[in-house]
């Protein structure tokens, strides 16, 4: 049903009339020292794939990447119990893996998950009219690359640990309750960049209220002094062409919008008539950071507005 | 000028490598070469950031960016003004109506002028505290008290011995400050960064 050609978040087959797979895989090097926040973050993200398809994940396998001769074996099992603590908690459980030895640590999961056929949400499906809403602060990459430069607090750390460990379960969850026509997950690409794919080839663009946009507040101070990953310069590069700014969108801020994250939110293209009643339900549901960020528009096609 | 080669480093690194220039020498100008453009954008900004003018030059696969001080950049962050009255704190403790030895009526006169002149110190000076012979200045008759009221007025606590007015019997009539006792006095003194006595 979803295939190479479509280049969504996952993989889907159908198996049945009412089956389908969703198949997914990811993994990357360390984005945090804490080998057992590690596990849980590559977890997290490499489960995304399969929520933001509106499925559920059922089954993992670890791929592991690890310099047996330069690192203890007992940070490879922090971060194996880290990938396992977050499955346990999603509801998934860990079938198998494969390990090889490597210079550069690597580690993360391929996942595996049902959906009903017709309950397929991908990123092509966008509706003029409709609400974008986000379910997660964006600018996890600065933070990180604030983190390496060892100019980001104790709490800072600690508080986009977590925010990139946790689980898109519970927005997805919700997710199902309204009229949702397209989502996807926001990772590698940043914000716009994600929400370039979403636009690419759907015939509708798209308006975004930068200051409606949740963002990590000390992201934008550092975005300032220069710590601004080499990724969001490309995700910038490459979709420039397709993004408007509004003289008012700051710099800085612009730069958080591109700024690449590491499990981000989903980002969720749902029913105007829905839109305060999903951000209600998401913020009942624990995900207070959820807000409506901008509209489908009938065109320009291809473009993204950002006032 | 100062030139840092960050070339073949990767984000954050080369923003790292000129803020510790910047710590070690603090100089007023600086160039950092670098081979990539994310590096080369962050690298100015970071400087822009301190307070430097950045141009850039591209030579090649290098970029060139030439810092130099700003003339408006602030070298070193001004403490706030809350600070600064919480960093200094002025006690002035008057044990006599008379400004040092020798001639009694220059005495008071320049006690007068002192008085009148020590609003000068601005708000670094807390708290004004008068002993002995000081106390007679706050009662009727001073030269010295709608100056006092003023003082007063403005935020200034005065503090008038106690014990010393009622030794000269004129605790009836003192018209600026609050009496007050040793304890109080000594209090003043320990909370005060500077004990000025006349």
């Amino acid at each position: 049903m979803v295939g190479l050609d479509r280049a969504d978040d996952a993989g889907v087959y159908r198996v049945s009339d009412d089956l389908a797979l969703i198949q997914t895989v990811d993994f990357f090097t360390p984005i945090v020292d804490d080998p057992y926040w590690f596990g849980q973050i590559a977890a997290a993200n490499a489960l995304s794939d399969v929520y933001a398809m509106g499925g559920t994940p059922k089954t993992a396998m670890n791929l592991v990447a690890f310099p047996v001769k330069q690192m203890d074996l007992s940070v490879l099992r922090q971060i194996i119990q880290g990938g396992l603590d977050k499955l346990t908690e999603a509801g998934v459980v860990l079938i198998g893996g494969h390990s090889i030895e490597d210079k550069e640590l690597k580690y993360g999961l391929s996942v595996t998950g049902f959906v009903h056929p017709s309950r397929v949400l991908t990123k092509k499906n966008l509706r003029p009219g409709d609400r974008l809403v986000l379910t997660k602060p964006i600018g996890t990459g600065i933070i990180n690359t604030a983190i390496k430069a060892g100019m980001a607090s104790a709490e800072l750390t600690d508080r986009v640990t977590r925010l990139m460990a946790a689980l898109n379960r519970d927005a997805a969850g919700v997710m199902s309750h309204f009229d949702v026509s397209a989502c996807t997950d926001v990772t590698g690409f940043g914000l716009l960049g994600h929400l370039a794919e979403m636009v690419s080839g759907s015939g509708a663009g798209v308006r975004v209220f930068a200051d409606q946009v949740p963002v990590i507040a000390e992201a934008l101070e550092f975005a300032a002094m220069g710590l601004i990953p080499a990724g969001a310069y490309k995700n910038r590069e490459f979709r420039e062409s397709m993004v408007t700014f509004a003289d008012t969108v700051e710099r800085t801020r612009q730069d958080v919008l591109f700024d690449p994250q590491t499990s981000g939110g989903l980002l969720i293209c749902v029913s105007a008539a829905h839109a305060v009643g999903i951000i209600a339900a998401l913020k009942d549901s624990g995900i207070g950071d959820a807000a409506d960020i901008g509209e489908i528009l009938d065109g320009p096609q291809e473009k993204i507005w950002v006032l | 000028m100062k030139e840092i080669d960050a070339r073949g480093l990767a984000c954050p690194a080369p923003v790292l490598q000129t803020k510790a220039a910047l710590q070690e020498d603090k100089p007023d100008g600086l160039r950092v070469v670098l081979d990539n453009a994310a590096s080369q954008q962050n690298v100015q900004r970071f400087l822009e950031s301190q307070g430097f003018e950045t141009v850039l030059e591209q030579d090649g696969d290098d970029y060139w960016v030439s810092a130099t001080c700003r003339s408006d950049r602030v070298q070193e962050p001004r403490p706030s003004p809350e600070k600064e009255t919480d960093a200094r704190k002025i006690m002035v403790l008057c044990a006599t109506d008379r400004m040092g030895f020798g001639d009694d009526a220059l005495g008071l006169k320049l006690m007068v002028n002192f008085l009148r002149t020590l609003k000068e110190m601005g708000p670094d000076l807390c708290r004004l505290v008068f002993v002995n012979n000081g106390v007679k200045l706050t009662i009727e008759g001073s030269e010295v008290l709608e100056d006092l009221r003023q003082y007063e007025k403005d935020g200034l606590k005065i503090m008038v011995c106690g014990t010393c007015l009622d030794h000269f019997d004129i605790l009836a009539k003192k018209q600026v400050g609050e009496t007050t006792n040793m304890l109080d006095i000594i209090t003043a003194m320990q909370v005060a960064d500077k004990v000025i006595s006349i």
